[in-house]
């Protein structure tokens, strides 16, 4: 089984504070046709500085002051992949891994750390252009790797991103591989024969069966949250070991193109209120503001409810 | 513009119907099992039509699209008796059966993708989750058309669809222009509560069977586990959550104790269903489930934007919170600032001697 | 003859409310260790001797009489409040041990802000008593990364010390009096004055005793003007740590007081600034802050000085202002971390120490080499220095390591006391304090006396006259 998991390396959006996402709330986004609005060291070609401009942000939110980390569910795709060819190692079905990444250098770090797990290949299609709001293009870019370049037969990924958050890239990909998809996996398992055992959280609740590869497999809230730590042993073992940074071009992907033609753009961002009275509920104890509570409002309500 | 409703009244090829069992803090809504979730899902759509769907057209006022009249329905379904449930709950006149044996998302997409070369539906319709989500992309992806998914809202103009959708994880909401057809929407889940559109009477313009025609379930052996789903959470007019405040594993027990006791719904924050303190099901926010109860007790919780996008529908939010710096003080209608377990204990007690009261 | 269990939770129960007395199992087993052992708690292992009870103490008077009963059983005591201890000063070293535990004790007794002092009981958290001055636009101008968790009289117990140091000092340079009871029962007072010198200066018998000496029930400490307005960040990266310290020393020597000044090696770096800096870059970064006038001359003066080192290159400063608004701990956070290390085995780290600016570097390089070459699963290696002062500076070692092949309680053995006891030895070796801001606690304790050298005598002197039956803490700055 050839196991390709693929991540994306994010801001660190909980470091960021309210007052940036009300600054960016009313900004318009400047460019339609889904180019990203989360600008960054990542969106300029390079870590540093002297090698990008820090002019404020024109438009979408302000992200570059905040450090990078390996997005949620991508982070539980990665280990759940790193499990999956543990146990499949186990048991002589050796898996190839690889581990593909897209857009600027901010995921060469993370690369070199997964080929230090273990990881066979590790790639980075590199993009200027951030794709938070183009699934079409990531989709795109992954299938093309995954398809062409890679020849693997299983896509392990999350199942969503934290900034675009829709949940469409597993199935875009799905679509152009031909291959079919689960979304909101939460645990993998290799059976006896090659199949795999994946345990997912559907419309209907938990439900477990039996995939067939090729498929893609997305994971959503699975247990298996964090990704191993390498030793710096580990580490050195691999030094001499680059990922391999490979163009849209390379994989037959025209991205302007492919660009030009996404949608849904994003046209506006808008802040959500969250404000309400907060009215102050005394007492000197517990049971006393649980009284005040029930007999101020809660009674009355439940009666009703 | 023209409309098609897609509901899907397949199951996952699960024939076995096991209910949902009913776990910790699973109150109600789990009795008609995991069809409830499909007629409710289906529901949503009518709900999105009247309230989330607005037109600004030359010469109609701004306002609800003519959602009976001006699109149709198509129903996919597996089995005879739940047809007819769904096909009450279409909201419009016109109304397509397609009969396959079960949920097979590619070859679903198939058909709907030779029904949209016609080119006369400019917006495909369908349910929020999962399931609608992977119709609505792959149609769009083989129609040549746009997905947009977890819509919250949707205006029409001659020569575009503007959706909102949360984005940033709750922190903002996005407005999304979709240009080439056809549109294809999957609404947000949380569409699912919204309650049904009026009775509508139907016409069945077409049936088909297509049974046999989609080829061997890519995945088998399809097992529908003993846990309960969050449906009850969605559906919920009292949710009692629990934050990592609760301390630990015992104190997010007693905080769940304390919801039975009161008959409220229980559901908790990432971080503990994430050091499974509870079930993952239990999970409201962005990750999780978007409810829209009448009273909502947060109990040590922060108030975070990812979490609060799950509550934010409640009409009355009661904070229990030791920090009158969290972010959920101001976020709350009422505020009682003491340790979380403690005060949801007294409620409990309170509640309980009511009731024996009566 | 020993007091049993049942006999010292049945004398506890005559002192204070029963409800006061906790002898809950799950609660005893996590109180016998703290975050020196918390692999115990997170894998829910436990090895330590099981305390008798944790006891709520609600008042000075309350203190007085469990102390008395304490001594007069030869029962040992583990004072606790904000329970963030970092070396095991609130692990129970032998069986039996009662912890008193002050968090209850959480009034702000008054905060005068005409004489810019505040007065407060040990339980109070300090991020309570910060937020309380700010509304005033003061500070206390102490911010431990423990601000969140920690309370005033844990705080004082260990001499802890925060973000700001740089400008307004340890813990030490803040407390001005304080209140203590001492095992007999005796309460001491130390009034609050600006500055005294009618004899030793008493107050450093308490500051920094651990709970080895007395139960802290009440501090005053200062307060000063608050203008976040002009909080000033400055950043540059540079390849080497030689140079970080350099530049830290000339800003010392040349008068400014930034009140934060830091230097992180590239591994430590590589946690928070990936995201500026090269795998191989060091970070050096400031922050200005007081009155507008002090603010912008302590700016321009660093930046001028660091300007004469053509090696640094400078960084926007939102950068770090941006990692200088996350920094603290809370609960969540460490909750999450809880996790991290559940899932991972992968285990964060950290050893404090302080030298001359001679040797500060020597101690890094010799410490940081060792400790990659001899100890095992080594994920990362690095530190920063965070406290710099006219002759030295400090170096708060920050590690990380995968536990492999042993149970989490075997993680202290085979991994942490073997790096403390490396990055101790190279300390001492140049004349170092082996412990800079965590306390003793146990971890330390064995190296207590290569620390002290002769004046160890004065050490145990204070022990014994302070604690003739030893039952404060006992394995606690003075190994059992
Ligand atoms: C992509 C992404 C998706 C996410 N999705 C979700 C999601 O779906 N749902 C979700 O919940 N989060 C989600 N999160 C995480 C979210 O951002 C917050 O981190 C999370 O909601 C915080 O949970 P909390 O409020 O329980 O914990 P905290 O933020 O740690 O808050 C705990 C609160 O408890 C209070 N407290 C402490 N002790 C007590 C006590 N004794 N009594 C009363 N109160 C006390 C504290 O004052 C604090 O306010 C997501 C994050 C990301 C990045
Ligand atoms: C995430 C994290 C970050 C930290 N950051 C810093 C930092 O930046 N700077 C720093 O200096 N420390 C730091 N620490 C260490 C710790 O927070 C400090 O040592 C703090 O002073 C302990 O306060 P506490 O109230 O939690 O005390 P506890 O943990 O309850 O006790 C600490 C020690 O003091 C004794 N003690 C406690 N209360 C009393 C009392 N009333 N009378 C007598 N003795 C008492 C205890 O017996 C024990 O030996 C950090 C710890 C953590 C977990």
């Amino acid at each position: 089984m050839r196991i390709l998991a693929y991540f994306k390396v994010t801001p660190d959006y909980e470091a960021l504070r309210e007052s940036e996402w009300s600054a960016a709330a009313g900004r318009v986004p400047s460019s339609g046709g889904g180019e990203g609005t989360s600008r960054g060291p990542s969106a300029d070609g390079g870590a540093g500085p002297g090698r990008g401009e820090h002019a404020g942000p024109a438009d979408g939110v302000d992200t570059r002051y905040v450090r990078r980390i390996l997005d949620c569910f991508d982070e539980s795709a990665l280990e759940i992949a790193l499990r999956l060819s543990d146990a499949l190692v186990g048991r002589g079905r050796a898996a190839g891994l690889g581990a593909l990444s897209i857009g600027a250098p901010g995921a060469e770090p993370h690369l070199k750390t997964l080929l230090a797990l273990g990881f066979e290949r590790a790639a980075r299609v590199h993009t200027e252009a951030a794709l938070d709001f183009a699934p079409a293009a990531t989709a795109a870019l992954i299938a093309a790797y995954a398809g062409r370049i890679d020849r693997s037969d299983l896509l392990v990924l999350g199942a969503r991103s934290s900034p675009g958050g829709g949940g469409t890239v597993p199935f875009r990909v799905a679509e152009q591989l031909g291959w079919p998809c689960l979304t909101q996996v939460t645990e993998v398992e290799p059976l006896a024969d090659g199949r795999l055992r994946v345990t997912l959280m559907g419309d209907d609740g938990l439900q477990r069966l039996t995939a067939r590869t090729p498929c893609v497999l997305a994971v959503g809230n699975a247990v298996v949250s964090h990704l191993r730590v390498p030793t710096l042993t580990d580490r050195l073992a691999v030094r001499d070991r680059q990922p391999d940074v490979l163009e849209p071009a390379d994989l037959g992907v025209d991205l302007a193109d492919v660009l030009r033609r996404e949608g849904p753009s994003l046209a506006a961002l808008e802040g959500i209120d969250r404000h309400r009275e907060g009215v102050l509920i005394a007492g000197d104890t517990p049971r006393a503001k649980a009284q005040a509570l029930f007999d101020a409002r809660l009674k009355s309500l439940l009666e009703e409810l | 513009m023209r409309f098609t409703v897609v509901m899907d009244g397949t199951s996952a090829g699960a024939a076995d119907g096991t209910p949902a069992g009913a776990g910790e803090g699973t109150a109600d809504r789990t009795a008609d099992g995991p069809s409830g979730g499909i007629h409710r899902r289906a529901a949503a759509l009518g709900a999105f039509l009247r309230d989330g769907l607005k037109s600004d057209s030359a010469g109609a006022s701004r306002g609800a699209i003519d959602a009976q009249l001006a699109g149709d329905t198509l129903v996919f379904y597996s089995d005879e008796r739940a047809k007819d449930r769904l096909v009450a709950l279409a909201p419009t006149r016109d109304v397509r059966l397609v009969r396959i044996e079960a949920r097979r998302p590619e070859r679903m997409a198939a058909l709907l993708s030779a029904r949209a070369e016609g080119g006369q539906t400019d917006l495909f319709l369908f349910a929020g989750g999962p399931a609608g989500t992977e119709l609505a992309t792959r149609l769009a992806c083989r129609s040549g058309g746009q997905a947009l998914s977890e819509v919250l809202s949707a205006e029409t103009a001659p020569d575009r669809l503007s959706c909102r959708r949360s984005i940033y994880s709750g922190h903002l909401t996005g407005r999304f222009e979709l240009s080439a057809r056809p549109w294809c929407v999957a609404v947000d889940p949380s569409w699912a509560d919204a309650g049904g559109s009026e009775t509508v009477a139907h016409t069945i313009v077409s049936a088909i069977d297509e049974t046999g025609g989609g080829g061997p379930d890519p995945f088998e052996d399809r097992e529908r586990m003993e846990a309960p789903s969050s449906e009850d959470l969605a559906g919920s007019s009292f949710v009692v959550v629990a934050g990592s405040g609760a301390g630990d594993r015992q104190g997010v027990r007693r905080i769940a104790a304390a919801a039975r006791e009161m008959g409220a719904t229980f559901g908790v924050t990432r971080p503990v269903a994430m050091n499974a303190w509870a079930p993952m099901d239990r999970l409201i926010g962005v990750s999780g489930a978007r409810t829209a109860p009448a009273l909502c007790i947060v109990a040590g919780a922060s108030g975070a934007p990812a979490f609060f996008w799950g509550i934010e529908r409640a009409s009355l939010i009661v904070a229990v919170n030791t920090d009158e710096h969290a972010p959920i003080v101001g976020e709350a209608d009422l505020v009682l600032l003491d340790d979380a377990v403690a005060v949801l204990e007294e409620l409990a007690a309170i509640v309980a001697a009511e009731r024996e009261k009566r | 003859m020993p007091l049993s269990r049942e006999a010292i939770v049945e004398g506890l129960q005559r002192i204070v409310e029963p409800g006061d007395v906790v002898t809950d199992e799950q609660i005893l087993v996590e109180s016998s260790v703290d975050n020196f052992r918390k692999l115990q708690n997170i894998f829910n292992v436990h090895t330590m001797p099981v305390p008798a009870a944790v006891v709520m103490a609600r008042s000075t008077e309350k203190v007085v009489e469990l102390l008395r009963f304490a001594d007069e059983h030869g029962v040992n005591v583990i004072p606790r409040t904000g329970a963030t201890a970092t070396e095991g000063g609130l692990e129970s070293a032998v069986a039996d041990s009662v912890i008193i535990d002050g968090s209850a004790m959480n009034e702000i007794v008054s905060i005068d802000a005409y004489n810019m002092q505040a007065t407060c009981q040990c339980g109070v958290p300090l991020q309570v008593l910060e937020d309380r001055v700010r509304e005033l636009g003061l500070t206390t101008g102490h911010s431990p990364q423990s601000k969140p968790v920690a309370h005033m009289g844990g705080l004082v117990a260990t001499r802890s010390i925060g973000q700001f140091s740089t400008l307004y000092g340890g813990i030490e340079d803040m407390v001005v009096g304080l209140e203590a009871v001492f095992p007999g029962g005796q309460v001491t007072r130390i009034k609050n004055v600006p500055r005294r010198a009618a004899g030793p200066d008493i107050r450093h018998v308490v500051i920094g005793n651990e709970g080895a000496l007395c139960f802290i029930t009440e501090v005053t400490v200062k307060l000063f003007p608050y203008f976040p307005e002009n909080n000033t960040f400055l950043g540059w990266t540079l390849k080497d740590m030689a140079t970080g310290f350099a530049v830290l020393r000339d800003v010392m020597v040349n008068g400014y007081k930034p009140s934060v000044a830091r230097v992180y090696d590239p591994g430590d770096a590589g946690l928070h600034f990936s995201h500026f800096a090269a795998e191989d870059d060091c970070v050096l970064l400031f922050m200005a802050e007081g009155a507008a006038g002090i603010a912008k001359a302590t700016a321009e003066g660093i930046q001028a000085i660091v300007d004469k080192h053509p090696e640094c290159t400078q960084v926007p400063s939102e950068y770090i202002e941006t990692w200088f608004n996350d920094l603290c701990w809370d609960a969540s956070k460490i909750t999450a971390e809880d996790e991290r290390i559940r899932q991972t085995r992968n285990v964060n780290r950290t050893t404090e120490i302080s030298a001359d600016w001679s040797s500060i570097n020597d101690i890094y390089q010799a410490a940081r080499a060792r400790i990659i070459a001899e100890i095992p699963d080594i994920t990362m290696m690095g530190g920063h220095s965070s406290h710099s002062y006219i002759n030295g500076t400090n170096m708060y070692f920050n590690y990380f390591f995968n536990v492999v092949d042993v149970g989490p309680e075997e993680e202290t053995s085979k991994y942490y006391l073997p790096i403390i006891g490396i990055i101790c030895e190279e300390t001492l070796k140049r004349g170092g304090s082996i412990v800079h801001h965590h306390g003793m606690g146990k971890a330390r304790a064995p190296w207590v006396k290569d620390e002290y050298g002769s004046s160890y005598y004065v050490l145990e002197t204070l022990k014994h006259a302070f604690d003739p039956n030893g039952i404060m803490n006992k394995g606690t700055i003075i190994p059992l």
